[in-house]
């Protein structure tokens, strides 16, 4: 305790090169959670915008090959595979299902390619729930009212009508109340189109978002001419989404016991495997694919990483500046402190807690520091998220995955910066500290003569 | 009365670049326990070297060094250093108190490394021994807010807290007026007169020699003369000042 008194104290002694480190290491922290904040907030955005417009939080997709080289998205009998997913999964909270097609929009002034949802408006309250009416400006150019928003959700529920996001909006030049015709290809191999009215134009959930729409069930079916009973996929969600992978594993299980063939678990997105993945597969028939929502958003990951690592890096220069500031500090302490130093041996002081002393000088100092940039990190975070400050530069948009700039502080995380921060700091005295305990008792006495 | 410190035949060098300086030629001396003496000598004779090896902060390069029985050269750093925090005590000349730390917190510092003494026991010793040297009503400041002599107060209550066997005093008086030197040598006198503690100081001030119950006259890294022959522990030549703060 005495120890920590004299470090402490040395600390509040020296209060111009401890507010100068101090600085520093608070700086560091705090960009250190800001930076952990961001990272989580994108991950927050894969997960809500994966989960709201491509995924469940686990999937039974199914292909139907008639030939070598053909593939179409669905599955068969989905009600007795729902009744599956829930024997297997007791702690699925909501199971609903989708057809899903690919096909081309095309609108009087243009037309996107898209993934396309056919869903029942009353399963899909979760979706709903994070969907926001998207205003003028994001998808017209000029609008007298930028902040306006048109449409209806509800509408939905008639049929034939279409629900667009912004960015696919803006890339037709299609308003609410617009007609736009649906393009796909047949099982046959026949192209069939369908006329939709866009009832609603939602706000971008990301890069997701540019790749999926949404019609009622029964446009689907017309459009590929499905039998009662065919789906696209049955999408599961879970009490706890940190589950998935692990009930992806009990489910895959429980339908091989039930005779289902399946696909080798791929982590690919649906439109991959559709595309690419199982035309170019030698076997014909039907097969179902169960998958989690990291699967459907495995490409968006690797944005993540990349942000992950620019933060590493980032972080770790910092650090070693901060490792050589207090490194060089704490050396030059040592040498106008050898007096205290050898006093401190010759009155009975052993070598280890010498070195504890300057340790603990600097581990105080990374606490208290860090501790303070954590909070205050954390605190930015909160106030930056609040803001929902808008991102107007699209190559950020595809980063951060939303439009707006979204940041998730969380305890963990500065848990984890103050650690790391608090461990470098003391790293860094270490042997200046080890220095210490290495002089001489001899020396208190020479330094009085 | 019983040898505390015998130094046989102890020659110590110190290097200079590719040289080697000798700093003490082969001393002998024998110190009794109770016994309060003086080293004498000019700047550079080898007094401070002296003291060193005595007190277990150094080694010698030849001869031995035996402290209450323990030949000092045949222990690890980890001994010496125990040995120093239960038998030995020092007082420096330039005080040495730990700057950032109270006159309580001083003074208690030796027990606290000791451990071993509850709470209650070790502010009971801590404040005792500060009322004794004078300096009780200090207590709860810093050395930077104390005078010299109040500081060497402190030093010494620092040294004698633990009930060491020795104290070693490298130069007490030398930054300090005569009037306070010599109070502060008083002190030291009469708390060696009281308890019994074994004191032995390095001084080259003739009037504090004259406290010196014997005084050892250290030239050119030689004992000239032990002092035997002159003052002994019971005759000192001046009476202690009563101790105060100064």
């Amino acid at each position: 305790m005495i120890i920590f008194e004299i470090a402490r104290n040395n600390l509040l002694a020296s209060r111009r090169r401890t507010l100068f480190l101090g600085t520093a290491l608070f700086g560091v922290t705090l960009l250190f959670v800001l930076l952990l904040s961001l990272t989580a907030g994108v991950t927050d955005n894969l997960i809500r915008g994966a989960t709201a417009v491509s995924s469940g939080h686990v999937n039974i997709a199914g292909y139907y090959k008639s030939s070598p080289t053909d593939s179409q998205a669905l599955v068969t009998n989905v009600d007795t595979l729902k009744a599956e997913a829930r024997q297997a999964l007791p702690d699925a909270v909501v199971v609903i299902d989708r057809l899903r097609g690919w096909g081309k929009i095309i609108a009087d002034r243009g037309s996107v390619q898209t993934g396309i949802n056919g869903i029942a408006f009353d399963d899909e309250a979760d979706l709903f729930s994070m969907l926001t009416l998207a205003p003028a400006k994001d998808y017209r150019e000029n609008p007298a009212n930028p902040e306006e928003t048109r449409g209806n959700f509800a509408d939905l529920q008639k049929p034939n009508t279409i629900l667009l996001f912004a960015g696919q909006a803006k890339l037709l030049k299609a308003e609410v109340g617009d007609s736009v015709t649906l393009r796909t290809e047949t099982l046959k191999g026949a192209t069939n189109t369908a006329d939709v009215t866009v009832v609603a134009i939602a706000r971008d959930l990301g890069l997701l978002s540019g790749f999926a729409s949404f019609v009622p069930k029964q446009a689907v079916i017309d459009l590929y001419q499905f039998k009662p009973g065919v789906s696209g996929v049955v999408q599961i969600y879970l009490k706890d989404i940190k589950r998935s992978t692990a009930a992806m594993n009990e489910l895959r299980a429980h339908l091989a016991k039930k005779g289902y063939a399946q696909l080798e678990h791929d982590a690919q997105p649906f439109f991959i495997k559709l595309l690419q993945t199982v035309p170019g597969e030698d076997w014909t028939g039907a097969k179902l694919d169960v998958t989690t929502w990291e699967d459907e958003g495995a490409f968006l990951v690797q944005i993540i990483n990349g942000l992950k690592a620019v933060s590493l890096a980032l972080v770790m220069l910092l650090a070693f500046v901060i490792v050589v500031g207090i490194s060089n500090t704490m050396t030059i302490a040592v040498r106008e402190r050898t007096r205290e130093i050898g006093t401190l041996r010759a009155i009975g002081m052993n070598r280890s807690s010498i070195l504890m002393l300057f340790l603990l000088e600097a581990a105080i100092l990374g606490i208290v520091a860090s501790g303070a940039g954590g909070l205050a990190g954390a605190g930015i975070a909160a106030a930056i998220n609040a803001a929902a400050i808008r991102v107007d530069v699209d190559a950020m948009r595809i980063v951060l995955l939303s439009d707006t700039l979204h940041l998730v502080p969380r305890v963990v995380d500065v848990v984890i910066a103050v650690a790391v921060l608090t461990f470098v700091s003391a790293a860094a005295a270490f042997f200046p500290a080890l220095r210490a305990a290495r002089i001489t008792p001899v020396t208190a006495m020479q330094s009085a003569e | 009365m019983s040898a505390i410190i015998e130094v046989q035949g102890v020659i110590k060098d110190y290097p200079l670049g590719k040289l080697s300086v000798r700093a003490l030629h082969g001393v002998d001396l024998t110190i009794a326990r109770g016994e309060f003496t003086a080293i004498a000598g000019p700047s550079g004779s080898g007094k401070t070297t002296l003291l060193n090896l005595i007190g277990c902060v150094d080694v010698p390069t030849e001869g031995t060094v035996v402290f209450d029985g323990a030949v000092t050269s045949k222990l690890s750093d980890r001994e010496l250093t125990r040995l120093r925090l239960e038998k030995l005590g020092f007082i420096f000349q330039s005080f040495n108190l730990v700057a950032v730390l109270s006159v309580f917190q001083n003074v208690e510092l030796p027990l606290l490394l000791q451990g071993g003494i509850g709470n209650d026991e070790r502010k009971k010793r801590v404040v005792d021994i500060l009322d004794r040297v004078g300096i009780g009503k200090y207590i709860g400041h810093r050395p930077n807010e104390l005078s010299g002599g109040q500081r060497q107060r402190v030093a010494i209550a620092r040294a004698l807290v633990t009930r060491p066997k020795l104290v070693l005093a490298d130069e007490p008086t030398a930054n300090l007026d005569s009037v306070t030197g010599g109070q502060i040598l008083g002190l030291m006198k009469e708390l060696n007169q009281q308890q019994g503690v074994t004191f032995l100081f390095s001084t080259h001030d003739h009037r504090v020699m004259e406290l010196a119950g014997r005084i050892v006259q250290v030239q050119d890294g030689r004992v000239v003369d032990d002092g035997k022959q002159g003052k002994t522990p019971t005759s000192a030549s001046a009476a202690a000042p009563t101790p105060a703060a100064h």
